[in-house]
Protein backbone atom coordinates (compact mmCIF):
# COMPACT_ATOMS: atom_id res chain seq x y z
CA UNK A 1 0.00 0.00 0.00
CA UNK A 2 2.83 2.30 0.93
CA UNK A 3 4.53 1.57 -2.39
CA UNK A 4 1.38 2.32 -4.32
CA UNK A 5 1.05 5.64 -2.51
CA UNK A 6 4.62 6.52 -3.45
CA UNK A 7 3.89 5.69 -7.09
CA UNK A 8 0.83 7.96 -7.16
CA UNK A 9 2.80 10.75 -5.51
CA UNK A 10 5.56 10.43 -8.10
CA UNK A 11 3.03 10.64 -10.93
CA UNK A 12 1.43 13.69 -9.30
CA UNK A 13 4.84 15.37 -8.97
CA UNK A 14 5.64 14.58 -12.62
CA UNK A 15 2.35 16.12 -13.79
CA UNK A 16 2.81 19.21 -11.66
CA UNK A 17 6.32 19.60 -13.09
CA UNK A 18 4.86 19.43 -16.59
CA UNK A 19 2.26 22.06 -15.78
CA UNK A 20 5.05 24.46 -14.81
CA UNK A 21 5.81 24.96 -18.53
CA UNK A 22 5.58 28.54 -19.73
CA UNK A 23 2.66 29.71 -21.82
CA UNK A 24 4.84 29.65 -24.95
CA UNK A 25 6.09 26.13 -24.25
CA UNK A 26 2.56 24.84 -23.81
CA UNK A 27 1.45 26.60 -27.00
CA UNK A 28 4.41 25.13 -28.89
CA UNK A 29 3.58 21.64 -27.65
CA UNK A 30 -0.03 21.95 -28.86
CA UNK A 31 1.13 23.47 -32.17
CA UNK A 32 3.58 20.64 -32.80
CA UNK A 33 0.83 18.08 -32.31
CA UNK A 34 -1.59 20.04 -34.49
CA UNK A 35 0.75 20.16 -37.49
CA UNK A 36 0.87 16.37 -37.56
CA UNK A 37 -2.53 16.63 -39.22
CA UNK A 38 -2.73 17.61 -42.91
CA UNK A 39 -2.49 21.37 -43.44
CA UNK A 40 -5.92 22.95 -43.49
CA UNK A 41 -7.69 19.90 -42.05
CA UNK A 42 -10.17 20.49 -39.24
CA UNK A 43 -7.91 19.05 -36.55
CA UNK A 44 -4.92 20.99 -37.83
CA UNK A 45 -6.60 24.40 -37.82
CA UNK A 46 -8.35 23.71 -34.51
CA UNK A 47 -5.06 22.73 -32.86
CA UNK A 48 -3.23 25.74 -34.24
CA UNK A 49 -6.05 27.99 -33.07
CA UNK A 50 -5.82 26.38 -29.63
CA UNK A 51 -2.08 27.16 -29.59
CA UNK A 52 -2.85 30.81 -30.34
CA UNK A 53 -5.42 30.83 -27.56
CA UNK A 54 -2.77 29.65 -25.11
CA UNK A 55 -0.28 32.25 -26.33
CA UNK A 56 -1.70 34.92 -28.62
CA UNK A 57 1.84 36.27 -29.28
CA UNK A 58 3.06 32.96 -30.73
CA UNK A 59 3.62 34.39 -34.20
CA UNK A 60 4.56 31.12 -35.94
CA UNK A 61 1.19 29.58 -35.01
CA UNK A 62 -0.69 32.79 -35.86
CA UNK A 63 0.94 32.79 -39.30
CA UNK A 64 0.45 29.08 -39.92
CA UNK A 65 -3.27 29.49 -39.35
CA UNK A 66 -3.36 31.77 -42.41
CA UNK A 67 -1.53 29.45 -44.81
CA UNK A 68 -4.29 26.99 -45.70
CA UNK A 69 -6.56 29.92 -46.67
CA UNK A 70 -3.83 31.39 -48.83
CA UNK A 71 -3.39 28.16 -50.77
CA UNK A 72 -7.11 27.55 -51.15
CA UNK A 73 -8.19 30.88 -52.58
CA UNK A 74 -9.84 32.41 -49.51
CA UNK A 75 -8.25 35.89 -49.34
CA UNK A 76 -10.77 37.32 -46.87
CA UNK A 77 -9.70 34.67 -44.36
CA UNK A 78 -5.98 34.82 -45.14
CA UNK A 79 -5.52 38.58 -44.87
CA UNK A 80 -6.77 39.25 -41.30
CA UNK A 81 -4.78 36.27 -40.03
CA UNK A 82 -1.47 37.17 -41.69
CA UNK A 83 -1.94 40.75 -40.46
CA UNK A 84 -2.15 39.40 -36.90
CA UNK A 85 1.15 37.56 -37.41
CA UNK A 86 2.75 40.80 -38.58
CA UNK A 87 1.44 42.56 -35.48
CA UNK A 88 3.18 39.88 -33.39
CA UNK A 89 6.51 39.98 -35.23
CA UNK A 90 6.71 42.49 -38.10
CA UNK A 91 10.37 41.89 -38.88
CA UNK A 92 9.67 38.19 -39.39
CA UNK A 93 6.46 38.24 -41.37
CA UNK A 94 6.08 41.48 -43.31
CA UNK A 95 8.48 40.34 -46.03
CA UNK A 96 6.72 36.99 -46.09
CA UNK A 97 3.37 38.74 -46.68
CA UNK A 98 5.02 40.62 -49.55
CA UNK A 99 6.09 37.30 -51.06
CA UNK A 100 2.47 36.13 -50.89
CA UNK A 101 1.14 39.35 -52.38
CA UNK A 102 3.56 38.78 -55.24
CA UNK A 103 2.74 35.17 -56.06
CA UNK A 104 -0.78 34.49 -54.81
CA UNK A 105 -2.32 37.88 -55.63
CA UNK A 106 0.01 39.32 -58.25
CA UNK A 107 -0.25 42.59 -56.37
CA UNK A 108 3.21 43.89 -57.18
CA UNK A 109 2.74 47.27 -55.54
CA UNK A 110 1.60 45.86 -52.21
CA UNK A 111 4.44 43.32 -52.38
CA UNK A 112 7.00 46.06 -52.97
CA UNK A 113 5.58 48.09 -50.07
CA UNK A 114 6.09 45.10 -47.77
CA UNK A 115 9.60 44.40 -49.07
CA UNK A 116 10.48 48.09 -48.68
CA UNK A 117 9.19 48.00 -45.10
CA UNK A 118 11.70 45.28 -44.26
CA UNK A 119 14.51 47.74 -45.08
CA UNK A 120 13.42 49.99 -42.22
CA UNK A 121 12.47 47.13 -39.90
CA UNK A 122 15.93 45.56 -40.20
CA UNK A 123 18.21 48.36 -41.47
CA UNK A 124 21.48 46.43 -41.12
CA UNK A 125 20.29 43.26 -42.72
CA UNK A 126 18.93 42.24 -46.14
CA UNK A 127 15.86 40.13 -45.41
CA UNK A 128 15.29 36.92 -47.32
CA UNK A 129 11.65 35.85 -47.05
CA UNK A 130 11.13 32.32 -48.37
CA UNK A 131 14.84 31.92 -48.90
CA UNK A 132 15.59 34.77 -51.29
CA UNK A 133 16.75 38.34 -50.80
CA UNK A 134 14.07 41.05 -50.86
CA UNK A 135 16.11 42.62 -53.66
CA UNK A 136 15.57 39.51 -55.80
CA UNK A 137 11.82 39.61 -55.04
CA UNK A 138 11.68 43.35 -55.79
CA UNK A 139 13.39 42.69 -59.13
CA UNK A 140 10.57 40.28 -59.99
CA UNK A 141 7.87 42.70 -58.77
CA UNK A 142 9.19 45.52 -60.95
CA UNK A 143 9.40 43.14 -63.91
CA UNK A 144 5.72 42.35 -63.28
CA UNK A 145 5.01 46.08 -63.31
CA UNK A 146 6.99 46.41 -66.56
CA UNK A 147 9.28 48.88 -64.78
CA UNK A 148 12.40 47.41 -66.35
CA UNK A 149 14.79 50.05 -65.07
CA UNK A 150 13.99 49.33 -61.43
CA UNK A 151 13.81 45.60 -62.11
CA UNK A 152 17.37 45.60 -63.49
CA UNK A 153 18.57 47.82 -60.63
CA UNK A 154 17.27 45.40 -57.97
CA UNK A 155 18.58 42.33 -59.78
CA UNK A 156 21.97 44.11 -60.08
CA UNK A 157 21.91 44.80 -56.34
CA UNK A 158 20.97 41.22 -55.50
CA UNK A 159 23.44 39.58 -57.89
CA UNK A 160 26.36 41.86 -57.00
CA UNK A 161 25.81 41.37 -53.27
CA UNK A 162 25.64 37.61 -53.72
CA UNK A 163 28.82 37.55 -55.83
CA UNK A 164 30.63 39.71 -53.29
CA UNK A 165 29.56 37.67 -50.29
CA UNK A 166 29.48 34.10 -51.61
CA UNK A 167 30.41 33.90 -55.29
CA UNK A 168 28.56 33.89 -58.59
CA UNK A 169 27.61 30.23 -58.34
CA UNK A 170 25.50 31.11 -55.28
CA UNK A 171 23.27 33.47 -57.23
CA UNK A 172 19.70 32.19 -57.69
CA UNK A 173 19.83 31.20 -61.33
CA UNK A 174 16.44 32.69 -62.25
CA UNK A 175 17.83 36.13 -61.32
CA UNK A 176 19.92 35.92 -64.51
CA UNK A 177 16.89 34.79 -66.48
CA UNK A 178 14.66 37.59 -65.21
CA UNK A 179 17.35 40.25 -65.58
CA UNK A 180 17.85 38.96 -69.11
CA UNK A 181 14.12 39.32 -69.80
CA UNK A 182 14.16 42.88 -68.44
CA UNK A 183 17.06 43.72 -70.80
CA UNK A 184 15.26 41.91 -73.63
CA UNK A 185 12.18 44.09 -73.10
CA UNK A 186 14.33 47.23 -73.28
CA UNK A 187 15.88 45.85 -76.49
CA UNK A 188 19.33 45.74 -74.94
CA UNK A 189 20.03 42.42 -76.60
CA UNK A 190 23.76 42.26 -75.78
CA UNK A 191 23.09 42.48 -72.04
CA UNK A 192 20.11 40.13 -72.39
CA UNK A 193 22.26 37.50 -74.10
CA UNK A 194 24.94 37.79 -71.41
CA UNK A 195 22.33 37.04 -68.76
CA UNK A 196 20.79 34.13 -70.66
CA UNK A 197 24.30 32.70 -71.08
CA UNK A 198 24.79 32.95 -67.30
CA UNK A 199 21.47 31.21 -66.76
CA UNK A 200 22.61 28.39 -69.05
CA UNK A 201 26.09 28.26 -67.51
CA UNK A 202 24.62 27.58 -64.07
CA UNK A 203 21.89 25.24 -65.33
CA UNK A 204 24.17 22.72 -67.06
CA UNK A 205 23.06 24.22 -70.38
CA UNK A 206 19.47 23.13 -69.79
CA UNK A 207 16.88 25.88 -69.73
CA UNK A 208 13.98 26.10 -72.17
CA UNK A 209 13.42 29.73 -71.11
CA UNK A 210 16.95 30.98 -71.73
CA UNK A 211 17.13 29.21 -75.09
CA UNK A 212 13.69 30.50 -76.11
CA UNK A 213 14.65 34.10 -75.37
CA UNK A 214 18.01 33.68 -77.08
CA UNK A 215 16.20 32.32 -80.12
CA UNK A 216 13.89 35.35 -80.10
CA UNK A 217 16.91 37.67 -80.12
CA UNK A 218 18.59 35.71 -82.90
CA UNK A 219 15.43 36.00 -84.95
CA UNK A 220 15.42 39.78 -84.50
CA UNK A 221 19.08 39.79 -85.56
CA UNK A 222 18.33 37.70 -88.63
CA UNK A 223 20.28 34.68 -87.38
CA UNK A 224 17.50 32.29 -88.37
CA UNK A 225 19.52 29.05 -88.51
CA UNK A 226 20.88 29.59 -85.00
CA UNK A 227 17.39 30.48 -83.79
CA UNK A 228 16.05 27.24 -85.26
CA UNK A 229 18.69 25.13 -83.51
CA UNK A 230 17.98 26.89 -80.22
CA UNK A 231 14.22 26.54 -80.37
CA UNK A 232 14.57 22.80 -81.03
CA UNK A 233 16.81 22.58 -77.98
CA UNK A 234 14.35 24.67 -75.96
CA UNK A 235 11.51 22.30 -76.86
CA UNK A 236 13.65 19.36 -75.84
CA UNK A 237 14.58 21.01 -72.53
CA UNK A 238 10.93 21.79 -71.89
CA UNK A 239 9.88 18.22 -72.57
CA UNK A 240 12.34 16.87 -70.03
CA UNK A 241 11.22 19.37 -67.41
CA UNK A 242 13.83 22.13 -67.61
CA UNK A 243 11.64 25.22 -67.65
CA UNK A 244 10.96 27.95 -65.15
CA UNK A 245 7.95 27.15 -62.97
CA UNK A 246 6.99 27.16 -59.33
CA UNK A 247 4.67 25.24 -57.01
CA UNK A 248 1.09 26.38 -56.28
CA UNK A 249 0.95 29.12 -58.90
CA UNK A 250 2.09 29.99 -62.41
CA UNK A 251 5.42 31.77 -62.33
CA UNK A 252 6.06 35.18 -63.88
CA UNK A 253 6.67 34.98 -67.63
CA UNK A 254 6.08 31.23 -67.62
CA UNK A 255 6.51 29.72 -71.08
CA UNK A 256 4.32 26.99 -72.55
CA UNK A 257 4.83 24.36 -75.26
CA UNK A 258 2.47 26.25 -77.57
CA UNK A 259 4.68 29.37 -77.32
CA UNK A 260 7.67 27.34 -78.43
CA UNK A 261 5.76 25.54 -81.20
CA UNK A 262 4.33 28.81 -82.52
CA UNK A 263 7.77 30.39 -82.61
CA UNK A 264 9.24 27.38 -84.44
CA UNK A 265 6.41 27.48 -87.00
CA UNK A 266 7.04 31.19 -87.60
CA UNK A 267 10.71 30.52 -88.27
CA UNK A 268 9.99 28.00 -91.00
CA UNK B 1 -4.07 -22.72 -2.52
CA UNK B 2 -1.01 -22.19 -4.63
CA UNK B 3 -3.02 -22.24 -7.88
CA UNK B 4 -5.36 -19.66 -6.42
CA UNK B 5 -2.41 -17.40 -5.67
CA UNK B 6 -1.04 -17.78 -9.20
CA UNK B 7 -4.44 -16.85 -10.65
CA UNK B 8 -4.62 -13.87 -8.31
CA UNK B 9 -1.21 -12.62 -9.46
CA UNK B 10 -2.10 -13.22 -13.11
CA UNK B 11 -5.36 -11.34 -12.58
CA UNK B 12 -3.52 -8.39 -11.07
CA UNK B 13 -0.98 -8.34 -13.92
CA UNK B 14 -3.73 -8.56 -16.54
CA UNK B 15 -5.68 -5.83 -14.78
CA UNK B 16 -2.62 -3.59 -14.72
CA UNK B 17 -1.95 -4.22 -18.40
CA UNK B 18 -5.57 -3.35 -19.29
CA UNK B 19 -5.41 -0.18 -17.16
CA UNK B 20 -2.06 0.80 -18.74
CA UNK B 21 -3.38 0.30 -22.26
CA UNK B 22 -6.54 2.21 -21.36
CA UNK B 23 -4.49 5.07 -19.93
CA UNK B 24 -2.26 5.07 -23.00
CA UNK B 25 -5.21 5.22 -25.40
CA UNK B 26 -6.93 7.85 -23.27
CA UNK B 27 -3.77 9.95 -23.10
CA UNK B 28 -3.24 9.64 -26.86
CA UNK B 29 -6.84 10.65 -27.52
CA UNK B 30 -6.49 13.61 -25.19
CA UNK B 31 -3.19 14.73 -26.70
CA UNK B 32 -4.20 14.41 -30.34
CA UNK B 33 -7.85 15.32 -30.02
CA UNK B 34 -9.32 16.98 -26.94
CA UNK B 35 -6.24 19.05 -26.12
CA UNK B 36 -6.29 20.50 -29.66
CA UNK B 37 -9.81 21.86 -29.45
CA UNK B 38 -10.01 25.63 -29.07
CA UNK B 39 -12.04 26.97 -26.17
CA UNK B 40 -13.79 29.51 -28.39
CA UNK B 41 -15.52 28.83 -31.68
CA UNK B 42 -13.79 25.65 -32.82
CA UNK B 43 -13.82 25.04 -36.57
CA UNK B 44 -16.48 22.59 -37.64
CA UNK B 45 -14.95 21.88 -41.02
CA UNK B 46 -11.61 21.85 -42.82
CA UNK B 47 -10.49 25.17 -44.31
CA UNK B 48 -11.34 24.07 -47.87
CA UNK B 49 -14.79 22.67 -47.08
CA UNK B 50 -17.57 23.56 -49.50
CA UNK B 51 -21.03 22.83 -48.17
CA UNK B 52 -22.77 20.57 -50.74
CA UNK B 53 -26.15 21.90 -49.57
CA UNK B 54 -25.41 25.50 -50.48
CA UNK B 55 -22.89 24.97 -53.30
CA UNK B 56 -23.66 25.89 -56.90
CA UNK B 57 -23.96 23.19 -59.59
CA UNK B 58 -23.76 20.37 -57.10
CA UNK B 59 -26.83 18.46 -58.28
CA UNK B 60 -25.82 15.33 -60.17
CA UNK B 61 -22.18 16.07 -59.40
CA UNK B 62 -20.41 13.11 -57.89
CA UNK B 63 -17.04 12.92 -56.25
CA UNK B 64 -15.26 9.60 -56.42
CA UNK B 65 -14.24 9.53 -52.77
CA UNK B 66 -16.01 11.87 -50.40
CA UNK B 67 -13.58 10.90 -47.62
CA UNK B 68 -10.46 12.00 -49.46
CA UNK B 69 -10.45 15.09 -51.63
CA UNK B 70 -6.92 16.30 -52.41
CA UNK B 71 -5.72 19.82 -53.29
CA UNK B 72 -4.97 20.94 -56.85
CA UNK B 73 -1.32 21.51 -55.97
CA UNK B 74 -0.72 17.95 -54.85
CA UNK B 75 0.60 17.32 -58.36
CA UNK B 76 3.01 19.59 -60.19
CA UNK B 77 0.93 20.49 -63.23
CA UNK B 78 -1.89 22.96 -62.72
CA UNK B 79 -5.22 21.31 -63.68
CA UNK B 80 -6.46 23.90 -66.18
CA UNK B 81 -8.10 22.53 -69.33
CA UNK B 82 -5.44 22.43 -72.09
CA UNK B 83 -2.98 24.21 -69.81
CA UNK B 84 -3.07 27.59 -68.10
CA UNK B 85 -2.11 29.53 -71.20
CA UNK B 86 -5.00 28.22 -73.28
CA UNK B 87 -7.44 28.63 -70.39
CA UNK B 88 -6.35 32.27 -70.05
CA UNK B 89 -6.80 32.80 -73.78
CA UNK B 90 -10.25 31.18 -73.66
CA UNK B 91 -11.34 33.47 -70.82
CA UNK B 92 -9.83 36.62 -72.28
CA UNK B 93 -11.42 36.00 -75.68
CA UNK B 94 -14.87 35.20 -74.31
CA UNK B 95 -15.10 37.75 -71.48
CA UNK B 96 -16.72 41.06 -72.31
CA UNK B 97 -16.23 44.12 -70.12
CA UNK B 98 -19.66 45.73 -70.28
CA UNK B 99 -18.40 49.01 -68.84
CA UNK B 100 -17.96 47.44 -65.44
CA UNK B 101 -16.23 49.58 -62.86
CA UNK B 102 -15.49 46.72 -60.45
CA UNK B 103 -12.05 46.03 -59.03
CA UNK B 104 -11.01 43.15 -56.81
CA UNK B 105 -10.61 39.40 -56.75
CA UNK B 106 -13.45 37.22 -57.92
CA UNK B 107 -12.54 33.77 -56.66
CA UNK B 108 -14.39 30.68 -57.81
CA UNK B 109 -13.70 27.53 -55.78
CA UNK B 110 -14.87 24.08 -56.81
CA UNK B 111 -13.99 20.40 -57.00
CA UNK B 112 -12.44 18.65 -60.00
CA UNK B 113 -13.47 15.03 -59.58
CA UNK B 114 -11.38 12.02 -60.52
CA UNK B 115 -12.99 12.00 -63.98
CA UNK B 116 -12.18 15.63 -64.70
CA UNK B 117 -15.74 16.87 -64.16
CA UNK B 118 -16.30 20.01 -62.11
CA UNK B 119 -18.98 20.88 -59.59
CA UNK B 120 -19.76 22.06 -56.05
CA UNK B 121 -18.89 25.70 -56.78
CA UNK B 122 -18.69 28.59 -54.38
CA UNK B 123 -17.87 32.22 -55.22
CA UNK B 124 -15.94 34.66 -53.01
CA UNK B 125 -15.94 38.35 -53.81
CA UNK B 126 -13.23 40.61 -52.36
CA UNK B 127 -11.86 44.03 -53.19
CA UNK B 128 -8.19 44.68 -54.00
CA UNK B 129 -7.49 45.06 -50.27
CA UNK B 130 -8.88 41.53 -49.84
CA UNK B 131 -11.98 42.66 -48.00
CA UNK B 132 -15.42 41.26 -48.84
CA UNK B 133 -17.28 43.19 -51.50
CA UNK B 134 -19.97 42.63 -54.11
CA UNK B 135 -19.28 42.48 -57.83
CA UNK B 136 -21.62 43.49 -60.60
CA UNK B 137 -24.07 40.59 -60.96
CA UNK B 138 -23.61 40.36 -64.72
CA UNK B 139 -19.80 40.28 -64.44
CA UNK B 140 -20.05 37.55 -61.82
CA UNK B 141 -22.47 35.48 -63.90
CA UNK B 142 -20.26 35.80 -66.95
CA UNK B 143 -17.09 34.55 -65.25
CA UNK B 144 -18.93 31.83 -63.37
CA UNK B 145 -20.47 30.54 -66.59
CA UNK B 146 -17.15 30.58 -68.46
CA UNK B 147 -15.32 28.85 -65.63
CA UNK B 148 -17.93 26.20 -64.90
CA UNK B 149 -18.53 25.40 -68.56
CA UNK B 150 -14.84 24.89 -69.42
CA UNK B 151 -14.26 21.23 -70.26
CA UNK B 152 -11.19 19.09 -69.79
CA UNK B 153 -10.01 19.88 -66.27
CA UNK B 154 -7.27 17.50 -65.24
CA UNK B 155 -7.79 15.31 -62.18
CA UNK B 156 -5.05 15.26 -59.58
CA UNK B 157 -2.96 12.10 -59.81
CA UNK B 158 -1.72 10.69 -56.52
CA UNK B 159 -0.17 7.30 -55.97
CA UNK B 160 -0.83 6.58 -59.66
CA UNK B 161 -4.57 7.06 -59.26
CA UNK B 162 -6.87 9.85 -60.36
CA UNK B 163 -8.26 11.71 -57.36
CA UNK B 164 -10.83 14.37 -56.63
CA UNK B 165 -9.31 17.71 -55.71
CA UNK B 166 -10.24 21.20 -54.61
CA UNK B 167 -9.36 23.89 -57.14
CA UNK B 168 -9.90 27.63 -57.37
CA UNK B 169 -9.59 30.27 -60.05
CA UNK B 170 -8.97 33.80 -58.91
CA UNK B 171 -9.71 36.61 -61.35
CA UNK B 172 -7.93 39.84 -60.46
CA UNK B 173 -10.10 42.54 -61.94
CA UNK B 174 -9.24 46.22 -62.31
CA UNK B 175 -12.00 48.54 -63.53
CA UNK B 176 -13.81 45.63 -65.10
CA UNK B 177 -10.73 44.25 -66.92
CA UNK B 178 -9.21 40.89 -66.03
CA UNK B 179 -5.56 41.67 -65.26
CA UNK B 180 -4.51 38.32 -63.77
CA UNK B 181 -5.78 34.78 -63.54
CA UNK B 182 -4.38 32.93 -60.54
CA UNK B 183 -3.06 30.33 -59.63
Amino acid sequence: MERLLKLFLSIAVAFSALSCDSKRERAEAVYKRAIHYPQGSMMSINGIKRATEIDSTYDEAVRELSVAYLKRGLPHKWKPQIDKAIECAPSLWQGYRGYNYLWFYRDYKKAIADFDATDSLTPNFIDAPQGHSVDYWRGICYLGLKDYKNSIAYFDKYINTEIEESGEDWVEVTAFLYRGIAYFETENYDQALLNFEKQLQYSRNQSADAKYYKALIFKFQGRIKEAMVLIEEAINDYNIGYYNNRPYVETLRQIYPEDLDAFRSNLK
Amino acid sequence: MRTKKVFKILGIILGLIVITIGCFIGYGYYMFNSSLMPEHEPFEHASHYIDPETALLNENFKVCDENYIAQYYNTQELPYPNGKNRFRNYINLAYVNNNYSDSGYLNIRFIVNCEGEVGRFVIHENNLDLEPTTFNENLKKQLFKLTSEAKGWKPTVLWEENRDSYMYVSYRIENGEITEIIP
